[in-house]
């Protein structure tokens, strides 16, 4: 088994640290707690070094990557930055529309993001009556005599959806009811008459807002559909697996960065006239840290593997939200607790990076609805 | 214009471990491009950029382990064309005179060149030597401490940044300049410049000739650490900024 990166693999790391460093000081990513949104000049940069692009088609003018490589890149990312910016959520529209939208939809797509570094659009997907359960989606395009389809309902936790210049909307076709399995995707502008928001505020992650959008009789044509009426739904699972694991590789590059100021701060803290990585608590913690840190690492670089390699990752991928989102969290409790006091305060940025950290357990989907994808595969895993 | 730039491969500082007897471990730095010198192989790129047809090449001498793909890579992703590295043994610990002769013989190799960029000195001696003894074994002009390179019809027109003015010369080609950091923030390669990078001309040669060290190294150790003194003033009392520059005076 070989564990080794290939050179454009370390010269990439290298690159994103450098990045990081320069970009992402820790007066901007206070600024960016504040204002609640990242500069544009983090968003160019990115953009010209080609981070954004990587994963992209070649022919839409994007740098082919394999996915362990994205991981890694994500990994650093986060670790190297110490906070939750949006970067890595970016790619995710981008990759929807590239895999799903016309050739219209895919051109217009490439353009803003070339031409401003930032992604043309959100995702809408979550109902208030409708997160894990999707199937009780209540928001609906209707079709019209004249052709055309009157879209109404509600979404929420639409990250950067009073951001970004357009949406993605899964919406069931004609009848809301919950027997009805058919969604289509559409792609939508936010200044459409019958579009509106409201803000909803997080306890972490401010740096990344999302909020409330309604729809109603938003009128939509043809134009504006992504992919085969009917099969909305099944085109987002497709991409949820692989967003799954890079969601755990921005949390574990997180959980390191924590890891490595909980023991930074133990070997200087003194107490009881030692550092206080000298007592068997504290090491106890660290060793727990890294054991969940490398786990995580461990079974992310697989289930990228598995990916680029065609093998299904319908179960791991859910171990892997369901293992690396927690356990990372509680990486991140544990070096809260080493900091004691300090660690609850803003001082540090170990509490910052607490708190986004438990937000990452529920996008993606929670621990809960994980293990109930999880566990069925199991018992048939092994049933004799 | 053909544009040479000269960088050094040093082992990273980050990693260079200092032992009780105070001698340096290296074991643990891997080599990587002097941070001086990416400064000066951004000014390659940017003149390269500024006049159309360019090319830079980018030269290098060290011991046999320099030659290592991924910092080739990490030379060639970063606005450099194509690499000539001299890896050889015989090229360990060399001094500025050995550099400077190591480098000519490259830069005689690499073809027609108008001009060679250096850095302001190497990331580990810092003996601000190579550029100008460089310049005299090949018997062309050299321009230190450049800020800012303008391109004209055979010349170059440098901005000089010295102690207490800044001077602008004309210098014609071919002509060495070694430039200071504050020339160009070099870029972050890109993951369209990493995977070009493999794909560039590289050349890797042994030492051509001994290159005589002009210099003996006696001993090469970290300094003595100084435990602090611990003089503390208090700033409200009478007198204390007079005391503070007295203490520091004597110190001094």
């Amino acid at each position: 088994m070989d564990f080794s990166l290939t050179d454009e693999q370390e010269l990439l790391l290298e690159s994103v640290r450098e990045f990081c460093e320069r970009y992402f000081t820790e007066d901007v990513i206070k600024e960016m707690y504040e204002t609640q949104k990242m500069p544009d000049e983090v968003a160019e940069a990115y953009r010209d070094m080609g981070f954004g692009l990587m994963g992209i088609p070649e022919e839409y003018g994007g740098i082919p990557a394999d996915k362990v490589t994205l991981g890694l890149m994500i990994e650093e990312l986060y670790h190297s930055s110490g906070c939750n910016h949006i970067l890595y959520q970016n790619s995710l529209t981008m990759f929807d529309i590239v895999e799903f939208g016309s050739p219209e939809q895919i051109q217009k797509c490439m353009d803003a993001y070339l031409e401003t570094g930032w992604p043309l659009c959100s995702l809408s997907i979550s109902e208030p009556g409708a997160g894990s359960d999707n199937r009780n989606m209540s928001c609906t395009a209707k079709k019209q005599d004249d052709g055309t389809y009157r879209l109404n309902g509600q979404k929420t936790w639409v990250t950067m959806g009073e951001h970004l210049p357009y949406t993605i909307v899964v919406a069931k076709d004609e009848d809301p009811s919950r027997d009805n399995a058919k969604m289509s995707l559409w792609l939508v502008n936010m200044d459409r008459a019958g579009i509106s928001t409201a803000s909803l505020h997080k306890i972490g992650q401010q740096c990344i807002p999302f909020c409330e959008v309604y729809f109603d009789d938003v009128v939509l044509t043809e134009d504006d559909r992504m992919g085969a009426p009917g099969d909305g739904f099944m085109m987002l699972m497709k991409n949820f697996e692989v967003e799954r694991a890079f969601l755990v590789a921005e949390q574990v590059g997180l959980a390191q960065a924590a890891l490595e100021d909980a023991a930074a701060y133990a070997n200087q803290r003194i107490a009881f006239n030692k550092p206080i990585a000298n007592f068997q608590m504290i090491q106890e913690k660290l060793t727990e840290m890294e054991i969940r840190v490398q786990n995580t690492r461990n079974m992310l670089y697989k289930t990228l593997w598995e990916l680029d390699n065609g093998i299904s990752v319908q179960l791991d991928s859910a171990l892997l939200k369901r293992y690396g989102c927690t356990e990372c969290f509680n990486v991140a409790d544990m070096a809260l607790a080493i900091y004691g006091g300090l660690g609850y305060t803003t001082e540090v940025r170990i509490g910052r990076i607490w708190a986004d950290m438990r937000g990452n357990m529920f996008g993606g989907g929670t621990p809960e609805i994980m293990a109930y994808i999880a566990g069925r595969q199991v018992a048939k895993k092994y049933a004799q | 214009m053909n544009i040479i730039v000269s960088c050094k491969i040093v082992p990273d500082d980050q990693d260079i471990q200092v032992a009780s007897d105070r001698t340096l471990d290296y074991s643990k730095a891997k080599g990587t491009v002097s941070t001086y010198d990416l400064n000066a192989i951004e000014a390659a790129a940017q003149l390269a950029a500024a006049v159309e047809g360019s090319k830079v090449t980018a030269v290098t001498a060290g011991p046999a382990s320099v030659d290592d793909s991924k910092l080739k890579k990490n030379v060639l992703a970063r606005g450099v064309d194509e690499l000539v590295m001299a890896a050889d043994d015989a090229y360990a610990n060399m001094d500025a005179h050995a550099t400077a002769e190591a480098l000519a013989a490259l830069v005689a190799k690499a073809g027609d060149w108008d001009v060679v960029v250096c850095g302001d000195g190497s990331a580990d001696d810092y003996a601000q030597q190579v550029d100008v003894q460089l310049a005299a074994r090949l018997g062309v002009p050299v321009v230190n401490a450049a800020v800012k390179i303008t391109p004209e019809d055979g010349a170059l027109v440098v901005e000089r940044v010295l102690e207490d003015v800044v001077e602008t010369v004309r210098v014609p080609l071919p002509a060495v300049v070694s430039v200071t950091p504050d020339v160009a923030v070099p870029r972050i390669p890109g993951m369209k410049d990493i995977l070009a990078a493999g794909k560039k001309p590289m050349e890797v040669v042994g030492a051509g000739g001994g290159a005589a060290a002009s210099l003996e190294t006696v001993a090469c150790l970290a300094p003595e650490q100084a435990s602090r003194k611990l003089e503390i003033l208090d700033a409200s009392s009478d007198g204390a900024v007079e005391q503070f520059a007295a203490a520091l005076k004597a110190a001094l």
